[in-house]
């Protein structure tokens, strides 16, 4: 565990209740992971299933600990604003219910000054959730 | 690659990509206007040339980029 819920808003710019991670696995270079759960509290649970927009939420969420946390490595701060440049080849595959965890996957797929295309992936119980690419802009 | 390959080569990848018609990529042409580039179209810029080219252009490198004849030029300098 790199980032335990309680620390996670160190990294990220959203605040409850809006915040779709909690917990930050695994961050190095090629990429990040995160762990979520969904609970009854969520601002965008509708009868009870989570909707799409939360998940590409999370993913963007995962992107912005992940690069936190890794600039925090390199001396250069926790929670740089990052932001949705554009969402692209977007799939949805089933929505996850109240109390499911969530696991989130990020492939760093390149680079451009502070733009990053990156491929994000969220499961539930190994099925995948949902997927697509993104532009990540650094401030 | 020769000048003409790479030409040939750039127009291909660069039409399918940007959705330009390939006699609209012209060696006096502005590059950034004729696939209609914004900040952020220029990380897949990045990817289809290191995808097709085996080479990652730099922020620096588009500095000095006007004309498509300016890209051929960096594409013949980095490929050498």
């Amino acid at each position: 565990m790199l980032i335990e819920k309680e620390n996670i808003t160190r990294f990220i710019p959203q605040r409850d209740p809006f915040v779709m991670i909690d917990n930050l696995i695994a961050a190095d270079e090629k990429g990040f992971e995160s762990t979520f759960e969904v609970n009854s509290e969520n601002l965008f649970l509708e009868n009870d299933v989570l909707s799409e927009s939360a998940l590409v939420e999370n993913i963007a969420q995962t992107c912005a600990a992940g690069f936190g946390y890794v600039n925090s490595l390199k001396g250069e701060g926790e929670g740089q604003l990052g932001f949705i440049g554009a969402v692209s080849r977007l799939t949805v595959d089933s929505l996850p219910l109240n109390g499911a965890n969530i696991s989130t996957k990020i492939e760093i797929l390149n680079t451009f000054d502070n733009i990053h295309l990156i491929q994000g992936s969220a499961y539930s119980n190994e099925e995948k959730l949902i997927e697509c690419q993104m532009k990540i802009v650094i401030a | 690659m020769n000048r003409e390959e790479i030409i040939s080569t750039t127009k291909r990848f660069l039409s399918e990509e940007f959705e330009v018609e390939e006699s609209t990529i012209l060696p006096k042409n502005n590059l950034q206007k004729t696939l209609d580039l914004d900040s952020l179209d220029y990380v897949d810029l990045v990817v289809v040339i290191e995808e097709n080219l085996g080479f990652k252009p730099t922020a620096d490198d588009f500095k000095s980029i006007d004309s498509f004849d300016d890209f051929y030029t960096l594409v013949e300098k980095r490929l050498a």
